[in-house]
């Protein structure tokens, strides 16, 4: 045989091989597309659950489970009956997405929130101000989207890991959206109310008559009692004594007892 | 009726009729294929020689555009496979691979920051053999650099670049250079992280020029930081601007090969010692048509199954990590590996080389001031080592292409392929950059991008609990596990415990605690707790604290995953 015929032999050979290969590519790829999609949605879900502890746990609780100062998010009441209330004709997902992007600008139930709902929640698009992309936006809302089973209880809510060593007035503290304001170090960083470094080295000077002890736990049940200079009245929600159980606020009054300088 | 019709209208006999209609086909044949009959075509596909005189064969290069590009034929010695081993050819072939797969790709790729990543899970999720055409594109530009290499290196070995060929050697290195800067100007496109911290590394090497510096760095990137802009021009760079220069560098480089100077004949051949009768057959002519183009088609046709080999079993992907984060630079920013030598020469500091040299002879300078590193490795070096490579032809005034009567350039070129190795590896991360202990132990557990121990565990083995490193756990981690690996597939495959999970804690609770041995992590105390956190979703907290070493101080490394059960890593 001629280099000439052989080559065109292998050369026909290797063709047909090569079309084989991309039919035998084109019938799978309908089910590789859908892969790809499904493995999308749950990398989706796993990025928006990394950017809600960074940027919406302080307000609505490390599991979403809602704090003195936002709702919970993994409640039945956001997948039944919310949207009718506010009167969004779109889907839940898209009423997430438009409240994460926007933001609030006044409550809508200052009734159950402190300070009559002010301020409410900030904006978090980067298009009106916010840290946000659009996609780190909707990968929240996926994340948020997946409390549905939870929520529903079409899924048995798991018990927590109880992780040994754990301080439970800390969880307290980060549980009940006191990290939204107050900066504890290695805990939490905002400038809403005073910084809690030290608290237990000063609370006992800060009004006469009252132990260090006394004087956080009133700082809590009513907190405008007593305002430390420089920051305003009526700002910290009055509403602790409804939130917090007996045991949960003698956790945290110890937490916070053990900051001293 | 037929009768009456035959009569009216006058048929000629089949025969006359035949030969009229073949004539007509024949005309057609030969005004196609710019000269060849049909009987010329049947001899050219069987190999047979030409059947009419003149060679109709020869005509087709002078008539027709796309033939004419070409060269007549090669003398025999310089289309042997170990003289070129087709690399240039190659490399031409993998451009137009590029340019078919990318115009292909522009259909759905936007480039805007807020588009351009979307628009890449779109193409791998939502187009027919997107997957395949943007692993095609991937592999084509590594392949392209990979044969452009190889293709200088087989020159510069054979001596090639010498006698009438030094312009197209110059053409050539600028070949390259459009190639690099081709596939690094893509290499943005995506928008993932690795994209944007290499090529935000990349272009910061312009801004220590002196005086053009900053200014050369801003033309670049559209803003002090790239951007919108920035990809706008990193995208008309890689679609419009290069791809024209190179085909008209090609154009040059190429057309100097097949009408100027032809392919160089082996050393050995032009130079040895050969008898009459090998000397006519080295030289004996080996035409365009057929010899030249079936073994071209030929090429093809293994290039491309080869390539779909690679990519239809999933040998290569590409890769795309999260969407690209300007306020989170990366633990390890990586070049693309071709660019490692560059990213290896950047770590090497030359002030202090110099002036630890003097140091040993008693002279002690201070020249950091003087000498910008990042200057002077980044932006004086590299163009000098473009412009010897470039100048290598004219330097080099040895006549002789014989290997062995240029014992000096072969061994200077050995050398330079083990220094470039040798800067490749120093620019890896793995070279002179250190990290904190506890960083990079979570770091190799469960990597920023991509797969990593840590979420290569089954699903069903993430069992929910804080593990404590130090304690004795037994065997295994969770002793009252059991779960099917392959439920649709295998129902009855089973498996106890969770074997992955206790491997991968192990790994991590020895590195740790070899860590506190070593004084890195004193009074270490570490977790790993997995919870649950969702349906499908698991979260996987690293806890690890310890006194600093200098100061004594409790410090804290914390660090959190989360897992779903959907997700599998492509890797």
């Amino acid at each position: 045989m001629k280099r000439v015929q052989l080559e065109i032999l292998l050369g026909t050979i290797f063709v047909l091989l090569s079309m084989g290969i991309l039919i035998y590519l084109g019938f799978k790829e309908p089910t590789r597309m859908q892969d790809y999609e499904r493995i999308q949605a749950a990398e989706q879900i796993e990025f928006g659950a990394g950017l809600f502890e960074a940027n919406c746990t302080r307000c609505h609780g490390t599991q979403a489970q809602g704090t003195a100062l936002a709702p919970c998010l993994r409640c039945e009441e956001l997948f039944t009956t919310r949207l009718d209330e506010v009167g969004w004709e779109g889907s839940l997902e898209d009423y997430v997405i438009s409240v994460i992007t926007t933001g609030r600008q006044v409550s809508t139930r200052p009734e159950l929130y402190p300070g009559g709902g002010k301020p409410a929640m900030p904006t978090w698009s980067e298009k009106l101000g916010g840290p946000l992309r659009d996609d780190q936006i909707r990968a929240i809302a996926a994340f948020i989207m997946n409390y549905e089973g939870y929520a529903l209880g079409l899924v048995p809510t798991p018990e927590g890991v109880v992780v040994e060593g754990a301080d439970p007035g800390r969880v307290v503290f980060s549980d009940t959206g006191c990290t939204a304001c107050h900066t504890i170090s290695g805990l939490s960083t905002a400038t809403v109310g005073p910084v809690l470094d030290g608290l237990a080295s000063r609370a006992g000077d800060r009004v006469p008559n009252l132990s260090a002890e006394d004087y956080i736990r009133q700082s809590i049940l009513d907190p405008n009692a007593y305002v430390v200079s420089g920051f305003e009245s009526g700002v910290m929600p009055d509403n602790f004594s409804e939130v917090l159980s007996d045991q949960q606020l003698d956790d945290l009054v110890n937490f916070l007892l053990t900051l001293a300088e | 009726m037929l009768d009456s019709i035959r009569q009216k209208v006058r048929i000629p006999p089949w025969e006359e009729l035949r030969q009229k209609i073949y004539d007509r086909i024949d005309n057609r044949v030969r005004i196609i294929t710019a000269g060849l009959s049909i009987k010329e075509l049947r001899a050219v596909l069987r190999g047979d020689p030409p059947t009419e005189r003149p060679n109709p064969r020869y005509r087709v290069i002078t008539t027709s555009f796309v033939a004419h590009l070409r060269p007549r034929y090669y003398p025999k010695a310089a289309t042997w496979f170990t003289h070129t081993f087709r690399l240039g050819w190659f490399t031409t072939f993998f451009f137009v691979v590029e340019v078919i797969t990318g115009l292909i790709l522009m259909i759905y790729y936007v480039p805007h920051p807020d588009q351009a990543y979307q628009s890449i899970l779109t193409i791998e999720s939502n187009v027919w053999f997107g997957e395949l055409l943007r692993d095609t594109h991937r592999l084509g530009a590594e392949a392209m650099v990979i044969f452009s290499w190889l293709h200088l290196l087989r020159t510069y070995f054979t001596g090639s670049y010498k006698g009438p060929r030094t312009f197209t050697w110059l053409t050539g290195v600028i070949l390259l250079l459009i190639t690099a800067w081709l596939s690094f100007t893509g290499y943005l496109l995506p928008w993932d992280q690795l994209a944007y911290w290499a090529v935000t590394v990349g272009t910061s090497i312009t801004e220590s020029g002196p005086g053009v510096g900053p200014a050369l760095n801003l033309l670049m990137r559209g803003a002090p930081d790239i951007g919108a802009g920035g990809l706008l021009r990193f995208y008309l760079q890689h679609v419009v601007l290069f791809p024209l220069l190179a085909i008209l560098f090609i154009s040059i480089h190429y057309y100097k090969v097949s009408r100027e100077h032809g392919i160089s004949l082996p050393a050995s051949v032009e130079e040895g010692d050969l008898t009459p009768e090998e000397k006519k057959e080295h030289n004996r002519r080996i035409d365009l048509i057929p010899d030249l183009l079936t073994h071209e088609l030929f090429l093809v046709s293994v290039g491309i199954f080869i390539m779909l080999v690679i990519l239809g079993f999933g040998l290569f992907n590409s890769p795309l990590e999260t969407h690209a984060n300007p306020q989170q630079t990366p633990l390890d920013t990586k070049a693309p590996w071709y660019f490692w030598w560059l990213q290896g020469m950047l770590k090497i500091d030359p002030a202090n080389i110099i002036e630890t040299l003097l140091g040993y002879v008693g002279i002690h300078v201070e020249l950091s001031q003087l000498l910008d590193s990042k200057f002077i490795m980044g932006l004086v070096l590299p163009p000098t080592l473009v412009l010897t490579l470039m100048a290598i032809p004219y330097i080099d005034r040895n006549p002789s292409r014989l290997a062995r009567k240029r014992p000096f350039a072969i061994t200077w070129g050995i050398i330079w392929i083990f220094i470039v190795i040798a800067l490749s590896f120093m620019g890896t991360p793995a070279y002179g950059i250190e990290t904190p202990a506890a960083t990079r132990i979570v770091q190799d557990l469960a990597p920023e991008e991509g797969l990593g121990p840590l979420r290569a565990i089954p699903y069903a083995e993430l069992q929910q609990g804080a593990y404590v490193v130090g304690e004795d756990y037994g065997r295994d981690l969770c002793p009252d596990l059991v779960y099917q690996p392959e439920p649709d597939e295998n129902p009855d495959k089973l498996v106890i415990g969770c074997p992955a999970l206790t491997t991968v804690f192990g790994e991590y609770s020895d590195r740790l605690l070899a860590a506190e041995d070593e004084g890195e992590l004193p009074d270490l105390q570490a977790q790993l707790v997995i919870e649950e956190w969702q349906p499908d979703l698991k979260k996987v907290t690293t806890h690890i604290e310890w006194s600093d070493p200098d100061s004594g101080e409790v410090k804290t490394y914390e660090k959190h995953f989360f897992l779903h059960r959907e997700r599998e890593y492509s890797e």
